[in-house]
């Protein structure tokens, strides 16, 4: 690479980096293309795009350009983002299997995988699932979870009202 | 006549927590504030 370009580069990810932290999604997503027009390899930057597309509530767009045979090696390691869309798209199916395709069960594919057990009303293993995250997790959503959870008892005792059901404390 | 009320379960809630995890990337490495910090490092020893 020329130093000239080298520098273009440079510049135009400190510009794509501003956006990114003051969360102007639209502005980052024009940035990262003036990222992958000087380097249509920049794997960072298109990371940036699908999490722009994503934060835009543009899943239908956002899915499109990973499955895109073209970007094939550049979304080879998002499996999350990728998932995240199918959810949202509502193919909970096919969600699950871009999870479990995945080689690694990241937290974030994790805490992805017991939403699409809801979805997919496979309340047990869904159940389970999160009883795995809640003990294995602190941040700023345990109530949130907790709420999920019981959204999940919920369903089970709708299913099967004379099951053992677990209790909470 | 309209039919005669019947109570129903309410659909429990339930948040999308996963979207916490769509993150950018950290660009340190590609904005050049990688380096400048190791050159902070080296100069402070």
């Amino acid at each position: 690479m020329s130093a000239n370009k080298e520098n273009n580069l440079v510049q135009a990810y400190i510009e794509l980096n501003k956006y990114c932290q003051s969360g102007d999604y639209d502005r980052a997503l024009k940035a990262t293309g003036k990222v992958l027009q000087i380097a249509p390899n920049e794997q960072k930057a298109f990371h940036c795009k699908i999490v722009c597309l994503i934060q835009l509530h543009n899943f239908k767009e956002a899915l499109a350009v990973l499955s895109n045979p073209r970007n094939a090696a550049l979304a080879s390691e998002l499996h999350f983002e990728k998932a995240y869309t199918q959810y949202r798209l509502n193919c909970p199916k096919e969600a699950l299997q871009t999870v479990d395709n995945a080689p690694e069960l990241t937290p974030a594919l994790k805490e992805l995988r017991a939403q699409i057990l809801y979805r997919l009303e496979q309340y047990q293993d869904c159940y389970n699932l999160y009883r795995d995250i809640v003990k294995n997790t602190t941040d700023d959503y345990e109530d949130e979870r907790k709420t999920n959870m019981s959204a999940v008892v919920a369903n089970l005792a709708a299913l099967n009202p004379s099951s053992d059901l677990p209790q909470f404390d | 006549m309209p039919p005669s009320m019947d109570a129903i379960p309410c659909k429990p809630l339930f948040f999308d927590l996963a979207c916490n995890f769509v993150e950018f990337p950290n660009l340190d490495d590609k904005t050049g504030a990688a380096d400048s910090k190791k050159q902070g490092a080296g100069l402070t020893g």
